[in-house]
């Protein structure tokens, strides 16, 4: 049964993951935190987590960091959907924006730990590090 | 009276004491009649009604 | 207390209903009840007690009226009930108790539940008002632990005045004079200031102070260090200042001015360079942190080749989209739970919001997400060539920069050797300030670092000191309730034995002037004496404790003095109710507590065999005889009848 009013506009992180968010995004040094935001963090892990095909389910613990008009409708919007058809292999699921969000959460809540790994625990500055991982693309 | 016997027996002490005891006697009294009454708790929020207007008259004279 | 009227159905020999009125009046405040033996003397006492405490009635054998239970058929409900009216502190009361049982087929009764007890107050007008809290209202009256001593079975007439009685002695004393509420009331209040006692002792004294302390000194730091990198700043821009006016001075040298705007050039293309690595930097900050889609191509080129197929098979339904409104409509419910019902206003309502948040059509959806995922791969090869190209600018900068870094510092070196004494010195000095600015930068760098530290210890401080003030304050009362609970305690304990004391030697006062007024042999005993230990004794002429020779009516005598006493000094105002109190006196101290009995009591209720009340004990009593009554008894049917005896 869909209740209309419960359209979900939050996205949410394990509280676990947050750290690792503030790491990237806190401070002046862009170097250091390359990142200017929490959703481009957000996009990046759920991105890694589709790319290594890892999921993981929220557990209770976990808080909203941002909400769904802070997508970008042109980039992330429509790269959000197209991760949903991919996981579901249903167009329909279009239609379920509750359901886009879950899936790109769980992919993210994988995703962020491969983040960490990659640009803080590599050696080299973790800018440079996701120079890196952008500029090759398919592993 | 039995009872006003009794509470005059404490007429040296502070009223706050003074009180406590009547309040506690008169507690006492209703449940004489059961061996052991479980009188824990009624008489612990005796002891701080009493206590927080103790607490209350001191800060006022503090300031 | 005094009693008014008491009425009884169905108990025991008093079969449907029977009523005695008793005597109240100052002067005539007796009730003399005649009943030989199984009349139902001691029926009535009973139903007194039951009546008002539902007690003293085990090992009697069934209440409710044979009779009754013979005459009612089975299945029947037969009704028993005591219902006794009183005054008490200028008030009229009613209490009443009933048991109800049913009458089965063999002749028993089986109870119906427990016994319905209720009591109400009589208003002026006549009107009864109900009382919340029957048996807490009798028993603030007249309690039920001391009732034995007004409500008084002739039998035990012996008990206080046995050798073996100090117990029996000690308690009456105990219970009527509340010294047991007072040993109650100071043992409970010990126990709760122990319990507060150990309750402080896990406490936290002192964590507030320590909090302030460090809060106060963390304080001190961050704003020493605050203070410091304002300095630093200064120091820095002062720092900067000299390197300026050196520059000046360097160019006006004939000997430097060469060199000097060389250098000057040199810092400049620095200047600008260094702005176009952080431009660039930034550049390639914003590039990369955006294009996460170019690590998940191969997910976007799957999701694109199953659009195509959906596509080409006609998976995608192209009016998909009124159908599906629909049918989400029809499962949905209004929020408050009821079902939308096809064309009401919400319904119409919410399809119209519907048609606004979905897409223009499922197909035009998935049409525009397809070329938006076409335009990516575009954007990726885009997006990767200009990346390549910046972090191909940013290496040459970096080049660039140290390259004339090198320069910088060569022109640097060259001034400092230079055969000009005033040229070398000034550059030594305008290196020094330069090595000075980089130890000051350090130091900043330091000192934010550590400013960020201590912003966060103090907030988290902040937030301890907050709860410790809580705990401060919960800690005070706690404390208070300590105190008083203690002193409470000990306020009681030390009275307590002035009080029991106080006490004993009244009761033992007026047991020996009641005893000595009743008892004929008035010469021989000297003393009474209540010992600390509780046990009653008399003290004969000789100074010997007499007790064992007293004969039995002077022991029961003694025993009635003291009851009697106690009533007097406690000052509950109760009705001496006796069951059969003279049957074992003989006549000589029958007499005398006749005469000056009524004297002893506020009312006074007798229940005597025809044997106990005659001649002289008769007379004693006659003029303070408000009440009289025959209990008749009927052997066929085992009932008495309660006849008035008029006067």
């Amino acid at each position: 049964m869909t209740d209309i009013v419960n359209i979900r506009d939050t996205v949410t992180i394990d509280e676990a993951a947050h750290e690792i968010y503030k790491q990237l995004t806190e401070g002046s040094n862009l170097l250091e935190a390359p990142f200017k935001t929490m959703k481009d963090v957000f996009m990046f892990a759920t991105c890694l987590g589709v790319k290594l095909g890892i999921k993981r389910q929220l557990t209770i613990k976990k808080l909203t960091i941002f909400r769904w008009a802070q997508f970008d409708s042109q980039t992330d919007i429509p790269m959000l959907k197209a991760i949903a058809i991919a996981d579901t292999d249903d167009v329909s699921v279009l239609l379920r924006r509750n359901d886009i969000l879950t899936i790109a959460e769980e992919y993210a809540n994988a995703g962020i730990y491969e983040l960490r790994a990659s640009l803080l625990e590599e050696y080299g500055q973790p800018l440079w590090n996701l120079v890196s991982i952008v500029s090759q693309g398919i592993n | 009276m039995l009872r006003e016997k009794l509470n005059q027996l404490f007429t040296l002490y502070d009223p706050a004491i003074q009180t406590i005891i009547a309040e506690v006697l008169t507690l006492e009294q209703a449940y004489i009649s059961m061996k052991t009454p479980h009188l824990k708790e009624p008489i612990d929020q005796i002891v701080t009604r009493i206590a927080s207007k103790e607490l209350e008259r001191m800060d006022e004279h503090k300031d | 207390m005094k009693f008014e009227r008491i009425i009884l159905e169905n108990f025991r020999q008093y079969y449907v209903q029977e009523r005695l009125d008793f005597a109240k009046d100052n002067q005539r405040r007796v009730t003399v009840i005649h009943g030989v033996n199984g009349a139902g003397k001691t029926s009535l006492f009973l139903a007194i007690n039951w009546c008002l405490y539902g007690e003293g009635v085990d090992n009697v054998g069934e209440l409710i009226s044979k009779e009754a239970i013979k005459q009612a058929s089975p299945g029947d409900t037969v009704t028993m009930s005591v219902e006794l009216s009183f005054l008490h502190d200028g008030e009229r009361y009613l209490a009443k108790r009933t048991r109800r049982g049913t009458r089965m087929l063999d002749g028993s009764v089986q109870i119906n539940s427990s016994d319905e007890f209720i009591m109400m107050r009589i208003l002026w007008d006549g009107q009864a008002q109900s009382i919340k809290n029957p048996i807490g209202t009798i028993n603030a009256i007249l309690p039920s632990n001391i009732r034995s001593y007004y409500l008084f079975d002739g039998e035990k007439i012996d008990d206080f005045a046995k050798p073996e009685a100090a117990k029996e002695v000690k308690e009456a004393i105990y219970l009527v004079f509340k010294l047991e509420t007072l040993d109650r009331a100071r043992r409970h209040l010990e126990t709760a200031a122990s319990d507060y006692r150990k309750e402080l002792k896990t406490s936290t004294t002192g964590e507030l102070l320590n909090l302030l302390d460090e809060d106060e000194k963390a304080r001190g730091e961050l704003g020493k260090k605050e203070n410091r990198k304002v300095e630093i700043t200064a120091e820095i821009q002062a720092a900067r200042r000299k390197i300026n006016d050196i520059d000046q001075r360097l160019r006006e040298i004939q000997n430097a001015k060469f060199l000097q705007q060389q250098r000057d050039r040199v810092e400049q293309d620095l200047k600008q360079r260094r702005s176009e690595l952080e431009d660039t930097q930034n550049l390639i900050r914003d590039i990369s942190t955006t294009s996460y889609y170019t690590i998940v191509q191969p997910a976007i080129e799957r999701a694109l080749s199953l659009l195509e197929e959906k596509r080409e098979r006609g998976e995608i339904p192209s009016n998909i989209r009124r159908q599906f409104v629909q049918d989400l409509v029809a499962q949905m419910q209004c929020i408050c739970g009821r079902p939308f019902t096809a064309g009401s206003p919400e319904h119409q309502r919410l399809l119209r919001i519907l048609d606004n948040a979905l897409p223009g059509s499922l197909e035009d959806d998935v049409l525009e997400i397809t070329a938006t995922l076409r335009a990516f791969n575009e954007r990726i090869l885009r997006q990767r060539s200009e990346l390549t190209i910046l972090m191909k600018r940013r290496a040459e900068l970096v080049d660039l920069i140290k390259d004339l870094d090198a320069v910088s510092d060569d022109i640097g070196r060259q001034l400092k050797d230079s055969q000009f004494e005033e040229v070398s010195r000034l550059e030594l000095q305008r290196e020094n300030f330069l090595t000075d600015i980089d130890r000051y930068n350090i130091e900043t760098g330091e000192l934010t670092r550590d400013i960020e530290g201590l912003k966060e210890k103090i907030a988290q401080l902040e937030k301890r000191i907050a709860q410790a003030r809580k705990n401060e304050k919960r800690e005070k009362l706690l404390s208070i309730k300590f105190d008083l609970a203690q002193k409470a305690a000990d306020a009681i304990k030390d009275m307590y034995q002035t009080y029991a004391d106080d006490m004993r030697l009244r009761i033992e006062g007026k047991t020996k002037e009641i005893f000595k007024m009743l008892i004929w042999k008035d010469s021989h005993f000297r003393d009474v004496c209540i010992s600390r230990d509780f046990e009653l004794e008399v003290i004969d002429r000789y100074g010997r404790p007499a007790r064992p020779e007293l004969s039995a009516g002077e022991r029961q005598v003694l025993s009635l003095s003291f009851i009697t006493a106690m009533s007097r000094i406690s000052e509950e105002e109760a009705p001496l109710v006796m069951d059969t109190p003279f049957g074992r006196l003989s006549s000589q101290p029958r007499n005398n507590v006749t005469r000056y009995l009524p004297e002893l009591a506020d009312q006074l209720v007798l229940l005597v065999t025809d044997e106990e009340l005659r001649d002289q004990a008769r007379a004693n009593l006659e003029s303070r005889i408000g009440y009289e009554y025959i209990l008749e008894f009927d052997p066929k049917t085992s009932c008495t009848t309660i006849v008035e005896v008029r006067r």
